[in-house]
């Protein structure tokens, strides 16, 4: 799995000071570092080139303290998200973010991509859940932010520096999280679409809606064709909308959503039934890294983050450079996933560069690669977009906190 | 009393902004000698009004050029110092950037400029569905970007969120006069998370000057509940207990005795006098299951010794019992000339612990201490009464103060939950953070505000210098 990475050897503390010296070492004699958790992410950024080791975190994966009526845990950083979760609910709470391959992907993993998915709509992102954090710099030195209370703001907050820092300021050894009680229960609730401009409409009234969903998808393309009855005329696409809470909130927005859609004039609403919602939770969750089984082979799969309203032409433009893509969108948050079926690499510098960023910044956002097989078209303008007054400030800190840019070098946006 | 600085920056500075934008005065300039944490004081040498990004720039270019300090201020509410003008220097008021830009519904964000009263935007949203969430105490007064500088939290950010949950991008002039914007209005910005870094860093990484916030729907119902108790101890526990089953309300607020007293003086709402403590509960959400999350709280309350729990009437019971609750620390005027609010966090299990110790530590002290806290996210705000012409009194309350958030700090918790170190509580910070983890902060700042220029004196303590052994309302001349 990591045969992605340039690296003559892997070290595998199994402490935090066996870390702290590993990493001293590598800075001592100048060698990059390669920081890997499970390993799911290692196509994310730009291809590695510095030669370099493996640290990786999978040794260090202690529950250092969960004191559950606080509603907070401190873990290591090599925890795997589905021993979190399996952890969490012994006290029937949970950490709301959905992470491929959870049984291999490691919590400082996710901390460092800032990766969530579905629910982020109605239970927020990695970064609002991060409230302790401990680390060691590009010269080997430890250091921490934050604490181990829910509100806390003594100091800067490295927290958030961190959280999406893609381990180029720090590895990082240990987290504490707030958690939150896990609901009752969830449900999915469905509508397919024929016209992209009723997509629009029926995402603009679910943001006025009296429903507070969890989360709110649409999905679209090849990958999704087996997820629900096929219909004639085919779909264009379909709504998903994630619903979570106790039981009587969650069958009152069940009932409500379906009256608010009918209201509207949509003639086919359904209630996912449990089994099928969970395994759909699931699909949601896996696509991105196109883990799912029903995924085929993607040469470019990318995350445009936009504002919500521009979600829907942004998917139509997406189908119109390729009518084969296949296509998940966070639409309340404005996130789309898209993983494309024909993508050639000429076309990176004038489908993904000349049209797709143009697009996403428009609408005041970007666009990133998220993993692409044609590694020699991925220039930095291409992977994480253009250059701007931030990047000055980001590559500032960078310095400071990684003077010999030994951190995962490379590979980020500096 | 003659000027710090030469009278020729005064005269830059009118050119830039007019004549009405610059005070230089001294009888002017003492109105900002301090903020709400009144125990220093520091005139700046001018204070300048500016109104535009731009202007803003171009006042820090003018300070570099001369090698000033300068630092931002919205209202002054600030209970840290973070508004204190160390060293004097250049005060860029940002009072007059006070437009809202922008309200996106469709897209649920609004921009806005940081002199913006945080109030302001929740009223311009009346009647839309929605509404800006952080309502710190102060929110009638204090600024968006002053909530930004210091990450405000209040009530309702127990279920909602704190400021920094809430920005999603700021546009700043940097320490260097330049101008950059950080994020979007979209979400998931490239790199690294600039925006939940500069949000709290107390205004000495950057100013601030253009703010994108999330907003937030309003609940379709709310219960608000008062639980009355004997003793501050069941009221504690009950707390601890209604987290630890794993409700969070939307707020969850304790009101001892003697802050009651001072609330009802001033509001005649008609609290009972005789009550040890009163919890001030709020569930909002969906209508569906709201009925049953209030009953089970009344059983919790009920059951850890609560004498009475009551639900309010109506919405205007509710209103002026809010209204009570966030005037308490004006009602404080009634109690002592002076006070000083401390900010302390613990977990929330150890809410009865920390309560029992402040009244311990009131009584080895001397000091009158009354409370009025987030006892939800178990953020205490323990109010030390004093009389500001008493050197004694000062000293006293200074090391009640301390040794209230050494206890926090002893627990597992923080120093500060929402006001900010600013520069009153430097010297915990070496009780908080290690040798390398404060020089990774120092490097921090060092990226931004390599010359200190920015807010200098605040946050981090300097070598050789470690926190301040007042005795009295410094007043110090502008050095």
């Amino acid at each position: 799995m990591i045969d992605a990475l340039p690296i003559s050897e892997t070290l595998s503390p199994t402490t935090q000071d066996e870390l702290v010296v590993a990493v001293a070492e590598a800075c001592r004699t100048r060698t990059a570092i390669y920081p890997v958790g499970g390993g799911t992410s290692l196509d994310y950024g730009l291809p590695a080139k510095a030669p370099g080791l493996a640290l990786s975190l999978a040794g260090l994966k202690r529950v250092i303290d969960f004191p559950a009526r606080d509603l907070t845990v401190t873990v290591e950083a090599g925890i795997t998200l589905a021993e979190l979760d399996a952890l969490l609910a012994t006290e029937g709470q949970w950490l709301p973010i959905e992470v491929p391959q959870a049984g291999r992907a490691t919590l400082g993993g996710v901390v460092a991509t800032a990766w969530c998915g579905p629910r982020r709509y109605g239970w927020g992102q990695v970064r609002d859940y991060v409230i302790g954090i401990s680390a060691v710099d590009g010269r080997g030195l430890p250091f921490k932010g934050g604490g181990r209370v829910v509100k806390n703001v003594a100091g800067y907050d490295f927290c958030k520096l961190l959280t999406g820092s893609l381990g180029t300021l720090g590895v990082i050894a240990q987290i504490t999280l707030r958690t939150k009680p896990r609901p009752a229960q969830s449900a999915i609730v469905a509508c397919r679409f024929h016209d992209w401009a009723v997509a629009e409409k029926r995402l603009a009234d679910l943001v006025a809606s009296a429903i507070r969903p969890a989360a709110i998808e649409i999905v679209t393309g090849p990958a999704w064709n087996d997820l629900l009855p096929p219909t004639t005329p085919a779909a264009a696409g379909w709504l998903l909308v994630g619903l979570d809470g106790s039981d009587e909130q969650v069958s009152w927005m069940i009932d409500q959503l379906h009256a608010e859609w009918r209201a509207a004039g949509v003639t086919k609403s359904e209630t996912i039934e449990p089994a099928g919602a969970a395994a759909l939770w699931s699909r949601l969750t896996e696509f991105s890294a196109g883990a799912d089984p029903a995924s085929t082979p993607c040469p470019l799969a990318v995350k445009a983050s936009l504002r919500p309203s521009a979600v829907v032409e942004f998917v139509r433009l997406v189908l119109e450079i390729d009518p084969a893509a296949s296509v998940q969108a966070h639409a309340g948050s404005g996130v789309v996933v898209v993983r494309f079926a024909d993508f050639p690499a000429a076309a990176v510098s004038r489908g993904l560069i000349g049209r797709l960023q143009p697009a996403a910044a428009a609408s005041g956002g970007r666009l990133v690669v998220l993993s692409s097989t044609h590694t020699s078209e991925l220039t930095r303008q291409a992977v994480w977009g253009g250059v701007t007054a931030a990047d000055t400030w980001m590559r500032k800190v960078k310095t400071q906190f990684d003077p010999e840019n030994l951190l995962n070098p490379g590979r980020f946006v500096y | 009393m003659s000027l710090a600085i030469p009278l020729q920056v005064v005269d830059e500075l009118a050119e830039l902004l007019g004549r009405t934008a610059v005070l230089s005065a001294h009888s002017d300039l003492v109105v900002f000698e301090c903020d709400g944490f009144v125990i220093e004081k520091t005139c700046p040498d001018v204070v300048v009004f500016p109104t535009t990004t731009e202007q803003v720039a171009g006042v820090v270019r003018i300070c570099n050029r001369y090698g000033l300090t300068f630092v931002p201020r919205g209202a002054g509410t600030s209970l840290a110092g973070g508004c204190l003008p160390v060293g004097g220097g250049v005060m860029i008021a940002l009072t007059r950037m006070r437009q809202i830009l922008e309200i996106n519904l469709r897209d649920r964000y609004a921009v806005v400029q940081p002199g913006v009263v945080n109030i302001w935007l929740t009223n311009a949203l009346k009647g839309t569905g929605y509404h800006y969430a952080p309502d710190p105490s102060s929110q009638g007064a204090c600024t968006i970007g002053g909530n930004v500088a210091t990450n405000s939290g209040g009530p309702h950010t127990l279920k909602y969120g704190v400021t920094v949950n809430h920005t999603l991008a700021i546009e700043a002039v940097m320490a260097d006069g330049s101008i950059a914007q950080f994020g979007g209005p979209t979400e998931d910005p490239v790199g690294l998370d600039l925006v939940g870094t500069l949000v709290g860093s107390e205004g000495t990484l950057a100013i601030v000057t253009k703010i994108w916030t999330r907003l937030t729907p309003d609940p379709q119902g709310v219960r608000t509940l008062l639980a009355i108790f004997d003793s501050v101890d069941d009221a504690t526990g009950a707390i601890s207990e209604i987290i630890g089953v794993g409700i969070v309300p939307a707020a969850l607020e304790m009101m001892d005795q003697g802050i009651l007293v001072a609330i009802e003086a001033a509001s005649h709402f008609g609290f009972p006098l005789d009550a040890a403590a009163i919890l001030l509960i709020e569930v909002d959400g969906l209508e569906a299951g709201l009925d049953r999350q209030r009953d089970q709280i009344t059983q919790i309350c009920t059951q850890a010794g609560a004498r009475e729990v009551r639900q309010a009437r109506d919405a205007k019971e509710r209103q002026k019992l809010w209204k009570c609750r966030k005037t308490a620390f004006a009602a404080v005027g009634r109690l002592s000339s002076s006070y000083c609010t401390q900010d302390g966090v613990v977990p929330r299990t150890k809410l009865p612990h920390i309560q029992r110790r402040i009244t311990e530590i009131g009584a080895k002290y001397g000091v009158r201490i009354v409370n009025v806290f987030h006892a939800g996210d178990g953020n205490i705000h323990p109010v030390l009464l004093f009389d500001e012409r008493n050197p004694q009194e000062i000293a006293n309350v200074l090391a009640a103060g301390g040794e209230i958030l050494e206890e926090c700090i002893a627990i597992g918790g923080s120093v500060t939950g929402e006001h900010g170190i600013g520069v009153e509580k430097i010297s915990l910070m070496t009780k908080l953070f290690t040798p390398t983890d404060l020089d990774a902060m120092r490097r921090l700042r060092q990226a931004f505000n390599p010359d200190d220029r920015l807010s200098p004196g605040k946050m981090l303590p300097t070598a050789g210098a470690c926190g301040l052994e007042q005795r009295h309302p410094g007043r110090r001349a502008a050095l």
